[in-house]
């Protein structure tokens, strides 16, 4: 298991625990991210749309994905997909945002991916 | 099991010197109810506030909206497992406030959100604009984590509702209304020939903010399993969901929820209303495919002819509500959806973010992203200074003049996916 985000607390946190994988990048970003290992064969675990914060309000996303590719897993590569069509309807509003906003999104983020490990 | 409402019903709150329920007038005593909130742990200050409808108010962000109801008769207390002891509650009598709550508010995060508009064309999309609300603005203690932080406002918000509720323990109802189940095989006999139907019961349950407590249980770590209708009506779920706004159930939609009403009304009429199961939303997706493995095995073993199913939240739900229809339709058991619809501020866009050719039958809350303007209103319960930063805010939607324009998400209950929403297809 390991877990593609854009998330520094996620990566600080649970870099020593699990393999996390880091970029920058802005959510649409992260999400083409797991697409593009989605079609390499590596199965989803989580969904890329966990919680309820619209895509456009939260930076960050953290996703759990499989640990080695494996055959094309046609449901994962289903669920994110759709979950870019979702995400894209939501035209990023938020360039800028103050330390303690992108801390507490930051903070979610790492409470709904606990909620999976 | 057997449970009988006794509805008193509010038609205003008054501050006073005695807290007591007297000709439809809620009269509270603002010191007793300060006491009670700043005895819950990390509550720093309180402001205490009555909101009625047709008041130019506008209360934001509201975390939790509570019917106070107390149980008169019969085994238990109201909220178990939170406020009273854990144990079976149901049946009996349970006496219900009608027309009051209590509206907790309080920035837990920086983006939180909820509105209330008591006039105004908001008001028309949020059912508790009705309400005669005793609302709570608390402030925690400086540097609280944000998790102890929500659980404080979720528990103040109850102990307050619990006490005003036993003000009503010796008041007369104005209605009073019936509520029977029967075990399976007494439904089966005494129902001979009526389409035995359940409900299934989605809670939101994901981490931080997105949770929901069944008998205090977090409903994450939680197997599907069957309760009740009854059992919903004297408070064994409750919301600890401050996210997405127009479609998260408030412990006031599980108190009251429009499903479980509407099925009994058809109850020994038209169809045999056999119970509720309730089943999670997780994040892991294994989780997702266990629990809806369960709840279709649930609706088999109970021999259902009909299943209707409820959502909560945006996104990766949508994935939970598709499973659920899927794999009960697969056992040859017929299902409606409830849900609602992202489809864009045109409303041209594929609403949900799953789908499958077995949803044949949706009912839907709305549109959450059709654009509203809210005029300025005299008075702001909580701070409206966030309101460009949350779901259905946008950058500058601030008017000059104080109006608002917000996406419907921004609404409390306005696009409701058990159909509680004022404006819908109903």
């Amino acid at each position: 298991m390991q877990i593609v985000t854009n998330n520094p607390l996620v990566r600080e946190k649970l870099q020593d625990h699990y393999a996390v994988d880091y970029a920058e990048g802005s959510f649409g970003e992260l999400l083409v991210r797991v697409r593009d290992k989605a079609h390499l064969g590596y199965r989803l675990l989580s969904h890329p749309l966990s919680g309820s914060v619209k895509p456009n309000e939260t930076p960050y996303k953290s996703v759990l994905i499989s640990d080695g590719p494996g055959a094309l897993d046609v449901e994962s590569l289903t669920i994110i997909e759709n979950s870019i069509l979702t995400a894209d309807k939501f035209p990023v509003k938020y360039p800028q945002m103050s330390a303690k906003m992108r801390a507490d999104f930051q903070l979610i983020d790492y409470t709904l991916l606990q909620s999976a490990l | 099991m057997k449970l009988e409402l006794g509805y008193i019903d509010i038609q205003d709150i008054q501050f006073s010197e005695e807290s007591k329920i007297a000709n439809g007038v809620l009269y509270v005593n603002k010191d007793e109810i300060q006491k009670i909130v700043l005895g819950q742990e990390h509550i720093r200050s309180v402001e205490i506030d009555i909101a009625r409808p047709g008041e130019s108010v506008r209360i934001t962000p509201v975390k939790d909206v509570i019917e106070p109801r107390v149980k008169v008769e019969g085994p238990g207390g109201i909220f178990p497992g939170v406020i009273s002891k854990v144990g079976t509650v149901g049946s009996g009598k349970t006496h219900v406030l009608r027309g009051s709550a209590v509206v907790t508010t309080g920035q837990i995060v920086g983006f939180q959100e909820g509105i209330i508009d008591m006039a105004g064309p908001g008001a028309d999309y949020t059912p508790f604009s009705k309400l005669n609300n005793l609302v709570l603005k608390m402030e925690p203690e400086e540097g609280l984590a944000q998790h102890e932080h929500e659980h404080a406002l979720r528990m103040a918000g109850l102990k307050v509702a619990t006490y005003l509720g036993e003000l009503a323990r010796n008041v007369q109802p104005d209605e009073t209304q019936e509520f029977e189940t029967y075990s399976i095989p007494e439904g089966m006999e005494k129902l001979k020939g009526l389409p035995r139907v359940a409900y299934v019961l989605m809670l939101q349950s994901q981490g931080l903010m997105h949770d929901t407590y069944v008998y205090g249980v977090d409903a994450k770590r939680s197997l599907p399993t069957i309760i009740n209708p009854t059992e919903i009506m004297d408070g064994a779920i409750l919301s600890g969901n401050c996210v997405s706004a127009c479609d998260k159930n408030t412990t006031y939609h599980h108190l009251n929820n429009p499903v479980v009403m509407d099925l009994f009304d058809k109850h020994g009429k038209e169809i045999n209303f056999v119970g509720v199961i309730i089943t999670n939303e997780n994040v892991y997706l294994a989780d997702k495919e266990r629990s809806s493995d369960w709840t279709a095995k649930l609706a088999e073993w109970l021999g259902l002819d009909g299943v209707i199913i409820s959502q909560e939240g945006f996104g990766n739900p949508d994935t939970d509500l598709i499973m659920n229809c899927k794999k009960i339709e697969s056992k040859n058991i017929p299902t409606v959806i409830i849900t609602d619809e992202y489809a864009g501020r045109d409303g041209s866009s594929q609403s949900l973010a799953d789908a499958d050719a077995l949803a044949t039958a949706v009912v839907t809350g709305g549109n959450a992203n059709e654009l509203i303007t809210l005029p300025k209103l005299d008075k702001v319960i909580g701070d409206v200074s966030y309101v460009e930063r949350i779901a259905g805010g946008f950058n500058g939607n601030l008017k000059e003049d104080g109006s608002i324009v917000v996406e419907l998400q921004a609404i409390t209950g306005a696009t409701n996916e058990m159909g509680f929403n004022r404006l819908s297809a109903r």
